[in-house]
């Protein structure tokens, strides 16, 4: 992202995002924390190309989304972005297996393949025993695991996750969390991550602080988790972010 | 009323949350209704009372007045006012009564029904189609021996096959169709097929009313048009324009016929008159009295009528049709006869090809001979005399025959009269007027039909509405469906199809079973019309159904461009 700048116009102008420079490395588990209003949405929206940026460029694995056809763009977010959302977003009418094997279905790849893929995922995310359920019939850790599987089903470059703990308690959160360093390890996959939990930003890589829309800080993960987390929470009270936004539960 | 107020459940909860007391919310929605229904029916009146000129002349044209002025008085407008308010305050009172049992919570949340996976039921769901099949089937198969009976029987049985059909088989193919991936997990029928079945059967039970009220407008258009259609092949069925048949002891004769003369005269109405003796004798072969008309007189009414003309030798006749049916079974008819009391043999073969008289109004034995053999018949028939063993015969031929209408009234009073003093079997003469028929006709038939289109333009609109307005609260859901699915990479052309898939069924399925429905009760008309008189329906129905199927097309693009415009907005 370079000098990247978002302005709502209306009837009150509103900067969402200010000149903001950072960069995310191929492989690498990053976590954007920031207070309520800083501009984190925003940012994840522009990052997933559904959203341009007023000002600046952002470039993706060598390509910019500026200069793509709405098409292309459309495509470009089907093959290489995979998301994650705070309520998952599955979609209700649809099964758990038909909720992983969407991405694909778009893409119209051959039933056998789009099988072999499913039984892949379901043995790794655990999902084998609920794949007939439909989401209102299952936990909100499930219902998350399921959507990382819809994330991860199309083999994306980048994984974009906005709040993925959001709803979830405190065993659920530690599973999908785990899920995700698991792939980022194991699959190399880039993961950019929004979120208010100093948690949830302990398993990352690095987490980059930004506050009005503009960069305030980034620190990189240590050894052990707990001093890393500890140092999240010292940034975070630098910030003077609203107290809510702070995460109850002191330690994991 | 409670998928309105169902709409606006989140806009009550956070009432209620505010503290507001259940009686106050029933007091709101009850000022609301009524306040709604006031402006309403104010607008109505408005706009009812700006359009009724335009009414007027559309009744003015059917009935054919000279006149039908603007006039204002209270009574409709108090009628209007009356019955609407009275429907308002019903539907105020009864509203309340929906939100009554609700949880705040659930009010909130908005949604009312749990949103569970409802069963079908296998056994309702083939029972669905297999009372609609006998349904069609037996409707299909009708003769007149029976159509009484399936006309109480069949319509519960489709009503209730409809009902199982939306509830119970929707459902159960839709299952079949998810059950092979292979049909199932390809491309856009993933999410149309599903959103389907999601909204088919959230909205099973509108659906089946949709239906049923389409069924009720196609049918009440349709058996209009059938009737409008009889009108249509009047004239057809009666070619000729004014007719006077008089035995020649009637003392009105002459006075009648020029009166008519006169009356056209003075209308400035051409016209031509072809007068004939009509003799009867009685048939050697069927022992029937047979009514025989000359072939030069057949020949000069054609040339009036612009029909064929026939000739004959000498010792041969022809039929003349006595009905559409009868040009078809006398075509191939040839029998060997004698007029017995002049003993005169005739070998009797074919018909003349089109209709000359009305049904009836000569009877049913009628032919023509050669005019030598017609000569020869002098002798009157058995235990009659010459005077009353033959008539006299005018046919006119108008062309504008609709104008015919005011001609002869004063003959027609004399008929009415005679009627109304039972002597009309010693009426010495038999006076029609088709052209006065016919208006009479057309005027109740095209009154009917004008109204008929009104009620089934009001239940279409109304159906359609509701499928637009189902779309419309659902509206926030589809959205944020469609936000995901953008975000995971659906371009707009694949958000189209999408689209196209899921509202092709929502509008045409119970549309289409609507449709089958009408089809098939009218094949059952048509059986009961063929009896009473002889009209092919087909055509019109095919008209009335194709002009349904347009307005339906219509609705779809139009619903269906406002329902993606919001979806991407």
């Amino acid at each position: 992202m370079d000098e990247v700048t978002k302005v709502y116009e209306g009837k009150v102008t509103h900067r969402a995002i200010n000149q903001l420079n950072f960069e995310v490395k191929k492989g690498e588990f990053v976590a954007v924390m920031g207070p309520s209003g800083s501009g984190k949405t925003t940012l994840l929206n522009l990052i997933s190309t559904i959203d341009s940026a007023t000002s600046g460029m952002i470039t993706i694995d060598g390509l910019s989304p500026e200069e793509m056809t709405k098409n292309e763009l459309a495509l470009f977010r089907r093959r290489q972005l995979g998301f994650v959302f705070q309520d998952f977003n599955l979609l209700q009418m649809l099964t758990v297996e038909e909720n992983l094997v969407l991405p694909l279905t778009l893409d119209g790849l051959p039933i056998k393949e789009m099988k072999r893929r499913i039984v892949d995922l379901a043995k790794k995310l655990g999902l084998e025993q609920i794949l007939e359920k439909r989401p209102n019939e299952i936990s909100g850790g499930q219902a998350q695991r399921t959507a990382i599987g819809r994330a991860l089903i199309h083999q994306p470059a980048i994984i974009l996750a906005d709040e993925p703990t959001g709803n979830l308690d405190s065993k659920a959160s530690r599973d999908v969390l785990e899920l995700l360093v698991k792939v980022n390890q194991e699959q190399k996959t880039t993961i950019l991550m929004v979120t208010h939990d100093p948690i949830a930003a302990s398993y990352c890589d690095r987490v980059i602080f930004i506050k009005d829309g503009e960069f305030f800080n980034e620190i990189y993960s240590d050894e052990r988790r707990q001093t890393f987390f500890q140092r999240i929470l010292n940034v975070l009270s630098l910030l003077g972010g609203n107290v809510n936004d702070l995460s109850t539960i002191r330690l994991p | 009323m409670s998928a309105f107020l169902q709409a606006r459940s989140k806009e009550f909860g956070l009432l209620l949350q505010l503290g507001m007391e259940k009686k106050q919310l029933n007091k709101l929605i009850f000022l609301e209704t009524m306040l709604i229904g006031a402006v309403s029916i104010a607008t109505g009146i408005l706009f009812g009372y700006a359009f009724s000129k335009f009414f007027f002349m559309i009744i003015r044209e059917l009935l054919q007045l000279d006149s039908l002025p603007l006039y204002i008085s209270w009574k409709p407008f108090t009628l209007t006012m009356c019955a609407f308010f009275s429907l308002f305050v019903i539907i105020a009172m009864t509203s309340v009564v929906f939100i009554r049992d609700q949880k705040i919570i659930e009010l909130i949340r908005g949604n009312w029904k749990t949103d569970e996976m409802q069963s079908f039921s296998t056994v309702k769901a083939v029972l669905g189609i297999v009372m609609l099949l006998f349904a069609y089937a037996a409707a299909a198969f009708t003769t007149m021996n029976v159509v009484k009976a399936l006309s109480i029987i069949l319509p519960p049985v489709a009503a209730l096959g409809t009902y199982f059909f939306f509830t119970h088989s929707v459902m159960f193919i839709l299952h079949q169709m998810r059950k092979r991936k292979s049909l199932y997990w390809h491309r856009y029928r993933l999410i149309a097929v599903s959103e389907v079945s999601v909204k088919l059967r959230e909205n099973a039970r509108m659906y089946f009313i949709v239906t049923i009220v389409s069924t009720f407008a196609f049918l009440s258009v349709g058996t209009l048009t059938s009737l409008s259609s009889y009108t249509g092949q009047f004239r057809e069925l009666n070619p000729l324009s004014l007719i006077y048949s008089s035995e020649l002891t009637n003392p009105y004769e002459s006075e009648h016929i020029s009166l008519i003369r006169k009356e056209l005269e003075e209308q400035g109405i051409s016209y031509t008159l072809v007068p004939f003796v009509i003799k009867q004798q009685t048939s050697s072969y069927s022992q029937y009295k047979v009514n025989i008309l000359r072939e030069s007189d057949i020949n000069s009414l054609a040339i009036a009528l612009g029909l064929p003309l026939i000739s004959l030798e000498a010792g041969v006749g022809m039929f003349i049709p006595y009905s559409e049916e009868s040009i078809k079974s006398l075509a191939n008819r040839e029998i060997q006869t004698v007029l017995e009391e002049s003993n005169i043999p005739v070998q009797i073969k074919g018909v003349y090809p089109q209709m000359l008289f009305p049904s009836m109004v000569i009877g049913s034995n009628i032919i023509v001979v050669s005019d030598a053999d017609y000569e020869l018949i002098s002798e009157p028939l058995e235990g009659r005399t010459a005077m009353t063993s033959s008539f006299n015969f005018y046919a006119f031929h108008v062309a504008a025959w609709e104008r015919t209408k005011s001609i002869g009234l004063s003959i027609d009073t004399q008929v009415t009269n005679s009627i109304y003093n039972e002597d009309y079997t010693n009426l010495p003469f038999y006076f029609e007027n088709p052209g006065f028929n016919y208006s009479i006709i057309r005027a109740t038939f095209s009154l009917l039909l004008f109204t008929g289109l009104m009620v089934a333009a009001v239940l279409l609109l109304a159906a359609g509405s509701f499928v637009y307005f189902k779309l419309y609260t659902g509206l926030e859901r589809d959205k944020r469906q469609f936000d995901v699915l953008k975000r995971m990479g659906l371009t707009d052309r694949e958000l189209i199809k999408i689209v196209n898939r899921q509202l092709l069924p929502q509008f045409f399925l119970p549309w289409g079973i609507a449709m089958l429905h009408s089809a098939f009760s009218f094949l059952s008309l048509q059986v009961i019309w063929s009896n009473l008189a002889e009209v092919s329906i087909l055509s019109d129905m095919i008209l009335v159904l194709v002009g349904f199927t347009f307005i339906q097309v219509v609705y779809y693009f139009l619903i269906r461009w406002r329902y993606i415009a919001h979806v991407r907005a």
